[in-house]
Parts: C-alpha cells; structure tokens; sequence
C-alpha cells in the first residue's frame, strides 16, 4: 500500500520547497511548518514501506524519461535494504533539524527562504537514495550540490559566506566530472555491449540501459579495464561530495552557514551520499581486477586507502582547531573515511558484508553527528561565539546540552563495553570497520589501513573530549550571560540522544537486512563471501582501549591542565603550523590552481591572444585597415550600408561567375 | 490561401511594416507584441500538426519565382527547422515585451525587432538556397541597426565589424553556393536552386580548384563551413561576438545570441552534415570541426572567465556552449547531433535570461563591471532569484534543459570522438566557475555603497526572464516535445556517415 506512494517520498519535500518559497513569508515561522510536515510524511511512508518490504521485498517502479535512440533513459525508483536504511535516516534526522531550526533560526529575517532550501536540499538527497539508475541519482546529486551552494551561502551579504558557498559548488563539482565521465564511459559501454550481437544481452522489457539493474548484470562483459576506469571515476565523485582527500578543503569551509545546515550537510544530507554512491555501485567495485595486490580488486584498495589516509589526516586538523564546528567539520571528513575505510578493505575480504558495516556508521554517524552539531548549534546560540577558547564553564548553565552532546562524544570515540555488547551506537559501528580493516591485514598482509584506523580512533578521542571539556568545564572565558536553548531545541537533542546510545543494538539485524542487498537485487557479486571471523582480544580490545586513552588524554590536558598548552600552541612550532594551516590545502587550491594558474596564467593568455594576437595582428589590421575603412569612407559619404552591402554582394558574385567560367569553360 | 508557413513569415513582415508606420511608443510595442504572438500562435499550430516520426519535410509551399534562372520561394519544415521556428517565435514575444520601456525611436526599434523574426523563420524555413541565402541576409541588416543606433559607446565600431565579419563569411558562402548551383546546371542541364538538389548534385562534384592542392569539393566544403561557423561563432572567426554584444542594446544581445548564433548551427544541419560523407577529405573535415568544436569550449571557456563587463562574459560563455553543437554534430552520431540540436534550442532559452539579466543590472546599477557591483542582490532579490536559476542553467545543471543537451553531446559523442570528449568535459569545472564567481562578486557580498540607490527590475523585465526560466526548467525535465521531433531528422543525417565513425580518431 505505502509503496504505491513511493514517489511521494521526493514530491512531499518538493511541494513543500515551492509553496515555502512563494508563500512562506506570509505564514508562521517563515513557513517551517510546511516542509516539517512533508518530511514527516516523507518519513512515514518510508516507515510504511519498510515495514510492508521487510524482510527480503524490494520496490521497483520505472517510467520512460527520455529517448536515445535504441536506448532509453528513465526516471525510477528502486527501495531495496539499502535505499530504505538511508530512507528512514535521512527524513527521520532531517525532521528533526527542521524542527530545531524554527527554534534556531526564529530571528532570521529570511526564514522562509532557509526553509524552502532545506527542504529542496532533503528532497534531492532523497531523490538520490530512491533513484533506480545513475543518471537520475547522478541529477539528484548535483541539485544536492546547489542546494548546499544556496545553503552554505545563506548569508550571502558575508563576503566569507559567499566564498564558501563557491569553494563548495567547485571543489565537488571537479568530483561532479570525474562521476560524469564515469557515467558517460559506463554509457558507451553497455551500448556497444548490448549492440553486439555475440554478447546476446538484451535489456528486458521495462528495464532501461542507466538502470543499476543492468549496469549490474552487465559486469561480466564490461571490459575489465574500463571497469576499473569508471569504478574510479565514480569514486572520484564520491571523493569530492564526502569531502575525501583531496577534495577535502570545502565541508570545513562549509560552516559558513546557518549550524543547522552543517548538520544537515554533514549528517543526514550530501556528504553521506558519496559513501552511499561506493556502497550503491559495490558489485562494479568488486568486480573490478586485482592488478596492484593479489586479491584485493584494485579499485576497491583504492577506496580502503583514500579513506583511510583521510581518516587519519583530517583527525590531526581536528585537533587544532578553535572553531567548535571546524572541529565536528573535520570529524565528519575523518568519519567518512572510516566509512569508505570499511568499504575498500571489509569490501575486499568480506564481500557484501562491507557495505552493511559501512552503511552501519554511516546511520549511527548521521545520529551523533546530528546531535554534535545541534549541540554545538545550542551552545553557540547562547554564547554567541564559535571559538571554543572563549566558552568554559557552560555543564551548570545548559545541562541538556552539556549531557547529550557528551553523550555524543561517547558516540563518535566509540566507547562502549566490549564482549558484554554494551555500548554507543558508535562502539558498535567503528569497531566493526576497525576490525574488518584487520581483517584485511590478515588476509593481505598489509596492515597499513589497519593503523590508519586505529591512529586516527586514538585523535578522534583527543579532539572531541578536548572540545567537550574546553566547552562546559572550566572557569567561564567570557562575559556573556548563556541559557540553555528553548525546548523546541532540546528535545531533538534529546531523541538524538537516546538514538546515538542505543541504536548500535540493532548491530546484528542490521547488517543482515544490508547485506542481503545484492542478493534481493539478483546480482552475484563474483567475489568471495568471507567467514565471519574471530579477532584475538586485543584487536577487539583495541579501538576501546584508544578511546579511553584519548578521553584521559583530553581529560588531563583539557580539564586537569597539567600540561601547559601554550608553548606547544605557537606560531613557532613547525607541525601546528602545519596542521593549524590545514596542511596548506587553502592556499594550495584556491589561491595556486584557483586564482593564479586558472585565473590569471590561464584566463589572462587567452584574453591576451584574443585582443592581442586575433583581433590586434590579424583582425584590426587586416579587416580595420582595409575593409573598415573602405567602410568608414563609404560611411562618411553618407550612402547607406546598404548600398555598400549591396555592392560587395555584387562585386562577390562577379567574382564568382569570373571564377566559375576559368573553371568550366563558360556557362 | 497561403500555406502557414508563408503566413506566419507574412504576418511578421507585414507587423514590422506597420510597427514602422506607428506614430506613437504604445501603438508600436502594442502592435509588436500583438504580431509576435500571433506569429508564436502559428507556430503553436504548425507545431501541433506537425508528425514527429517522419524526417521528410512537412507543410512545404512553393511558389514560382524566377523560373529563368530556377528560383522558387519554398518553404517548408522538418525536424532540424521546427524548434528553430518555435525557439524564434518564443524570443521574440518575450523580446519585446523585456524591452517594454524602450523610448528612443520606439517605432523603429519595435519594427525591426519584428524584422529579424521574419529573417530568422525565412532562413528556417527556407528550401531554395537562393531564397535562404537572401534571408540569411536581411537577418544581417536590422541588427546592424539595432546596434548602431541603440548601442553602447563604441556601437560603430561594433557595428560595421559585425556587419563585415558577417558579410564576409556569407559571401564566401554565396560563393559555394553558386558553384553548387552551376554544378548542378552542368550535370543536369536544368536551372534550379532547390537545396536538396543541389546537395545531391555535391556528391557528383569533381573537378579542381586549384589543381594538387584543394578539390573542389573540399573548397565548397570549407567555403559552406566557414560560412556557417563565423555565424556561430566558432574560434577563432569569433571576435565580432564579444564586441557586438557589449555594444548592443539588451533586445539585441538577445536576439543575436537567441536566434542569430543559430542560424549558423542551423547550416550544419541541414547543408553541412548532408554532403560531409561526399566530401573528398572526410576525416579531416570532421577532424576539423571537432577541434573547432572543442577549442571553442575551453577557449570560450577561460576568456568569460578572464572577463570583467559581465555582458561581456555572457558572449564568451556562448561561444563555450555553441562548441557543443559543433562538437556533437562532427562526432555523426544519431544522437550527438540530436543533443547538438537540443543545446540550439536549449541555449537560445538560456542565454537570453543572461542576457536580459545583463540588462537590468546595466539599467539599474549603471554598470556591468563585474568589479564595480557587488552586493546588488540586497536590492534586486527578483533579479537575482531569476538571474542565478540562469546561471545555473548555464553552466549545466541537471534538471533544466542545458543539461540534456550537453549530456547527450558528451555522451554520444564519446562513441566516435573520445579524445575531445575527455578534453570537453575538463571545461565543465571552470564553466562552473565562471558562472559562480560573477555571481558571488557582482551579486553577492558586501553591498557596495558607491552604486548608491539602485532598484529591482521591472515587473515585465522579471516575467520576460521568468517565462523563458519555467521553460528552461520544462525542456530539462521533459525535454521529449522538441526532442523527438530532432531524433529522426538526426539519424537521417548520419544514416550515409555510419561506415565513417572513428575514422580519425
């Protein structure tokens, strides 16, 4: 019954989009009622079809877009375990920031455009969960794109805003090409696959060439070559949407906007679509040969090393950093590659297992990322400051927030009780990537995305404890009068809450309806399922054991002050600089290929050539010179151009009998 | 009683003639307006019955002429004309009614606003390339007056090197025209300028221009080409564009980038692409045309970037876009050349809300140097809703209709041309750039006090932009309508070119 109105899922949050922007200044709230109501429809079909499909129904439905020909491009919905996972996450999380921003936002004169936009901004993301082909997720993925562009530069009259809301469109959309040139390879592909009759692979009746369906079945005839090519190139994509090295620089700038935006951008929207893209086109990435390490499909030890180098290069930023949401912007980086970690490594050991594993942290990241954001929203909201040396002393006056965001900690450190099964949803879920990264290692004999994991799990406790406690522990730092935030405020931060401590028990159901995914979908993965496998205590110990060390750590340097901070925090030491500098990416991106290769090499020889050379040497002085002032003269005796354009013509067409007549002999 | 074709042209002339005669602002746009729309209703009708499944010419008139030396007025339309008709019919209306506040000379303005709609749909519609060869011409001349009169300060300079650049290529075309007409004559004894004729007769074309060097074919070839190209414009013939379009008044910017530039695509179609299979050097030709395609997108590309007068960028950023009807239609893949056909359409939608963009900020701030605005969205909110769902067509977003078109190119393309495609795609990174950078110097930011008070632009201003947005939205979502009636017209096209995929690749 509910997936009848699948479709409804995208349109709910469109209309809502429409109607806010035209209408929202009239209503309430700028609106807001508008998109939270159809974000709550969206999320209770979502739950409606979950509970209709599960366990082992998918829901297929597909219309013909547009034709090429023999081929035909449709639009689409496809709701297998994987779409609907993502489904309940993204309404669920994103109703809930709605519901935080009519408290956020209430003194914005532009609420109702703030509205309008994050409602686009969610119906895109679902539009891109919910697509049954590449093109259309590929479309929903760039109206994501502008969505956080229009976002990010909400406050458009800041010039550091609008600089952001620029970096952000142009450093994914550099991944935006890499994925089209993947979608146009992977095009021409199948098409000479399907045209050649040896292959005798047809597209069956209401199926169409885009679809994952047949991009899937058609792997085994996929060149292996030019698989590994798009498999890369569709990561490239995802490396720019999920902020992966080195297409990172853009989500720490992304704060530029509204706190309720980053949580929706670092959370529930956007960024995670690109793990979701790697985990969407899994069975290509398996496929792919093992060119480089003996059973490990090369394109997948990509992915493991990207996401691992980035893992652990964005928690050493994290550490420095003074803005509170610089800070979670970092953790979100890191995070994400824990996520792409679990795909390339678990992906090459255990199969199909990864992509639940790594679907696994990104639901229970998207809880207390959400809740870290909302959090840090809370807190800046009653300080108003984002620099976390200028907070102190803010558990006795906010409370709630001081709890829930610290129980959001807990989360991201992954802290929890092994071998009793206690723990955050976090525990749970980086655990399971750290030990599927060893896993590999066993297997592989390559350790080296292993100690990514576990490095950058030891920093990622450091930064958050450090954060949490410089925040709400201590002597006040300012003056400021701070208040816990209203309740419309409070309680999403409460069932984010409840959600980032307890969602982790769902571990064991979870990854089974996940991984059953390819299976449901009709497609052999080709590669082989792992046995579950049985760690030796220390490596499960391990991931705990770094996370407490890192609170201990925060707790004696942030808290106890027994080191004194400042002589390592100064301009002379080498590696903060470094890493204080975010590793020099700004100036390297923006400044060097951005401004002076691209802008003033590139763009200014081009300028040159065309006034100097083509117009300066050839047209002004061959054209000006002669014709244009044959032109002026004519001008000056005051006949017409038409009559000049009159004679030319005649002149030409005499030319042309006089031409005509040397080369046939007369006519 | 004339065919609907005829009428339509008729109607358009016959609006302009009378939009001269007015004696006053409001008779002239009123009058203006009126026949723009029922020339728009015409086409609505031609459009309505016109049988997308068929690429052979539909509702074709023809009237004897000059039978002496076998010129016909015959017209009549197919799939590569049709949206071309409709995209006409759809500028103009909105032309004026943008230009609603035109004072200087309104009645003439008005009339040859008028007159370039009827230029356009002869040059569409047109079967006898005597007859589009005179269209082709009278398209040239209302918009020299439109910039020398209503232009910006170097408006003669602009003017006389558009007109010369132009006339220049049209008469080197003129001239491969008439060695086709005399061609023809030699082998069929029979006077006649009828255009399919006389692109049959090119593949029984032999014979040396000069000898050793470049046959014949190759000349008339290259001669139709350049013709065609200098139009679009293509680099490096494409240096009159920025300069007519800084001077031109906004109406004329519109058109000229709307309708004229695809006069120029137009030729590929329907001249360029029938004979290439015959031509003597056909890898390099199309070798040729791939480059030109895929130099005029990067190189369009970084000279808007390089660019400080807004409306300036705007014309470089046609060139770019204009590449990708050079590149899909050289790449002779079915539906490359239906996707170089979509992005005529689809740009001339496009570019027009740029341009008219263009406008109000000149009208209001005074000035489009991109340096000189910033902030202006804190007192153009209208404009700038509009003005960036433009910008965003423009530089590709999926779901509107830019994105179709430049898909299906890229896509297609990829088939035969691998090598420029890889090459073109790198241009869409900066083309994003480009576009979001203006935004966020021009539009965004900090208000700059200097402007001093400057106001929204008008309400039939905002809805002339508005109108041609919803369509830009319409045609990327459900870019069937016009689609369809390009695909068979496009295989059609490539049908004699199969055996040549890949050939100099």
């Amino acid at each position: 019954m509910f997936s009848d109105f699948a479709a409804l899922i995208v349109l709910l949050p469109v209309i809502a989009f429409v109607l806010t922007l035209f209408l929202g200044k009239k209503l309430p709230h700028g609106g807001a009622y508008l998109p939270i109501a159809a974000i709550a429809g969206s999320f209770i079909i979502s739950a409606g079809i979950f509970l209709e499909i599960y366990p082992e129904g998918i829901v297929q439905q597909s219309i013909p877009w547009f034709s090429s020909g023999s081929s035909t491009m449709n639009m689409g919905i496809l709701i297998d375990p994987l779409a609907i996972v993502m489904l309940l996450m993204v309404t669920f999380v994103s109703l809930l920031i709605h519901i935080y921003a009519v408290g956020y936002m209430s003194h914005d004169p532009a609420k109702s455009r703030y509205f309008a936009e994050t409602s686009l901004f969610t119906a895109a993301m679902l539009s891109v969960i919910l697509s049954d082909n590449i093109l259309q997720f590929f479309i929903s993925w760039e109206v994501v794109g502008v969505c956080s562009f229009l976002l990010i530069g909400f406050w458009y009259h800041k010039p550091s805003a609008a600089a952001a809301a620029k970096k952000a469109f142009l450093v994914t959309r550099i991944g935006d090409v890499l994925f089209l040139a993947g979608i146009v390879m992977l095009y021409v592909e199948l098409a000479r696959i399907i045209e050649n009759p040896a292959n005798a692979f047809e597209i069956g009746s209401g199926n169409f060439i885009l679809q994952f369906k047949t991009m899937f079945e058609a792997i085994p005839l996929i060149d292996k070559t030019q698989l590994t090519y798009i498999t890369l190139l569709f990561f490239g994509g995802a490396v720019g949407k999920s902020g992966q090295f080195p297409l990172h620089g853009w989500l720490p700038d992304a704060m530029e906007g509204p706190t309720t935006v980053s949580a929706l951008i670092h959370a529930a929207t956007m960024v995670t679509a690109g793990v979701y893209l790697v985990a969407r086109t899994f069975p290509m990435f398996a496929a792919t040969p093992d060119t480089i390490s003996h059973g490990v499909p090369d394109a997948l030890l990509v992915v493991a090393y990207i996401g691992g180098f980035t893992a652990l290069f964005a928690a050493t930023m994290g550490l420095v950093m003074n803005d509170i949401k610089r800070v979670l912007a970092y953790s979100t980086v890191s995070q994400l590659g824990y996520m792409m970690l679990a795909l390339g490594t678990a992906g090459a050991v255990l199969g199909s297992k990864a992509v639940g594993i790594s679907m696994f942290h990104l639901i229970s990241h998207a809880f207390f990322k959400a809740l870290l954001f909302l959090c840090a929203g809370s807190v800046i909201h009653a300080v108003g400051t984002n620099d976390i040396r200028e907070m102190g002393g803010l558990f006795s006056k906010m409370k709630i927030t001081a709890v829930t965001m610290f129980i959001a900690a807990l989360s991201l450190a992954g802290i929890g009780i092994p071998f009793l099964n206690i723990g955050t949803a976090g525990f749970f879920s980086k655990d399971m990537i750290i030990e599927g990264a060893f896993e590999y290692g066993e297997v592989t004999g390559d350790m080296i995305p292993y100690a990514f994991a576990v490095i950058a799990a030891l920093l990622t406790s450091i930064y958050i404890f450090r954060l949490w406690f410089m925040a709400f522990t201590g002597k006040p730092r300012s003056e400021r009068h701070s208040h816990e935030s209203p309740s419309v405020m409070t309680i999403p931060l409460m069932i984010l809450a409840v959600l980032a401590l307890f969602f982790g028990f769902s571990h064991t159901g979870f990854y089974g309806y996940v991984e059953s995914n390819f299976e449901l979908m009709g497609v052999d993965l080709g590669v082989h399922e792992g046995e579950p496998f049985h760690p030796s205590v220390i490596v499960i110990l391990l991931p705990v054991i770094v996370g407490v060390v890192g609170f201990l750590i925060a707790y004696l340097i942030y808290n106890k002050r027994i080191l004194d901070m400042s002589k390592i925090i100064s301009s002379q030491n080498p590696l903060y600089k470094l890493l204080y500098n975010r590793y020099y990416e700004p100036k390297i991106g923006a400044d060097l290929i951005g401004v002076k290769l691209t802008h003033d090499v590139a763009a200014q020889t081009g300028e040159f050539i065309d006034r100097k050379i083509i117009d300066g040497l050839v047209i002004d002085t061959i054209i000006s010179s002669t014709i244009f002032k044959i032109g002026e003269v004519i001008r000056k005796m005051q006949t017409g151009v038409v009559q000049n354009y009159a004679s030319i013509t005649i002149l030409g067409v005499a030319l042309l009998l006089v031409l005509l007549r040397l080369e046939f002999g007369g006519i | 009683m004339a065919g609907l074709i005829s009428l339509m042209i008729l109607i358009s002339l016959a609006g302009a003639l009378i939009t001269f005669l007015a004696k006053t602002r409001e008779q002239a746009r009123t009058v203006a307006l009126i026949t723009s729309i029922i020339s728009l209703a015409i086409a609505l009708k031609i459009f309505l019955g016109f049988d997308s499944s068929i690429s052979t010419m539909q509702f074709v008139e023809s009237y004897s002429w000059i039978p002496s030396i076998g010129v016909t007025l015959k017209f009549g339309l197919d799939g590569i004309g049709m949206p071309l008709v409709l995209l006409a019919n759809i500028i103009i209306p909105l032309t004026v009614f943008f230009a609603w506040g035109e004072t200087k000379e309104a009645n003439r303005f008005y009339g040859l606003i008028l007159l370039e709609l009827t230029g356009v749909m002869g040059v569409f519609t047109s079967l006898d390339f005597f007859v589009f060869y005179i269209f082709w011409e009278i398209v040239l001349i209302p918009m020299y007056f439109l910039i020398s009169i209503w232009g910006g300060p170097r408006k003669e300079y602009a003017a006389i090197k558009f007109f010369i650049y132009t006339h220049v290529a049209s008469l080197v075309m003129l001239l491969a025209i008439f060695a086709l007409y005399f061609n023809s004559l030699g082998i069929t004894g029979r006077a006649s300028f009828d255009m399919f004729e006389l692109l049959k007769s090119y593949q029984v074309m032999d014979g040396d221009l000069i000898r050793g060097v470049i046959s014949l074919k190759d000349a008339v070839f290259l001669g139709l080409l350049f013709g065609f190209i200098v139009k679009m414009p293509a680099v490096p013939f494409h240096t009159w564009l920025p300069d007519a379009h800084v001077e031109a008044p906004t109406a004329g910017s519109v058109i000229l980038a709307a309708l004229l530039l695809k006069m120029g695509g137009y030729g590929l179609f329907r001249v360029i692409l029938p004979i290439l299979p015959f031509s003597d050097s056909k890898g390099i030709m199309i070798t040729l045309m791939a480059i030109i395609g895929v130099v005029s997108i990067l190189y369009g590309t970084f000279l808007a970037l390089a660019q400080r007068d807004l409306k300036k960028m705007v014309a470089y950023s046609s060139i770019s876009h204009m590449g990708y009807v050079t590149l899909g239609a050289a790449a002779l893949v079915p539906l490359s050349v239906s996707g170089a056909m979509y992005q005529q359409f689809s740009h001339g939608l496009i570019t027009g809300i740029l341009f008219m963009s263009c406008g109000v900020i000149q009208h209001s701030a005074g000035t489009r140097i991109i340096h000189d605005l910033g902030g202006i969205a804190k007192y153009m909110p209208k404009l700038t809703f509009v003005m960036l769902l433009g910008f965003l067509a423009s530089l590709g977003l999926p779901g509107m209709s830019g994105f179709i078109a430049e898909f299906l190119v890229l896509v297609n393309s990829y088939f035969t041309l691998p090598t420029f495609v890889i090459l073109a795609l790198f241009g869409i990174v900066f083309t994003a750039g480009y576009h979001l950078w203006a935004m966020q110097r021009a539009v965004f930011g900090t208000y700059n006090e200097k402007l001093g008070h400057i106001h929204d632009g008008a309400n039939y201003e905002i809805a002339s932009m508005a109108i041609l947005v919803l369509l830009v939205l319409y045609f990327g979502l459900n870019p069937n309508p016009v689609l369809n009636m390009m695909t068979v017209n496009a295989e059609q096209l490539v049908k004699f070119a199969v055996g040549l995929r890949g050939v100099m690749i």
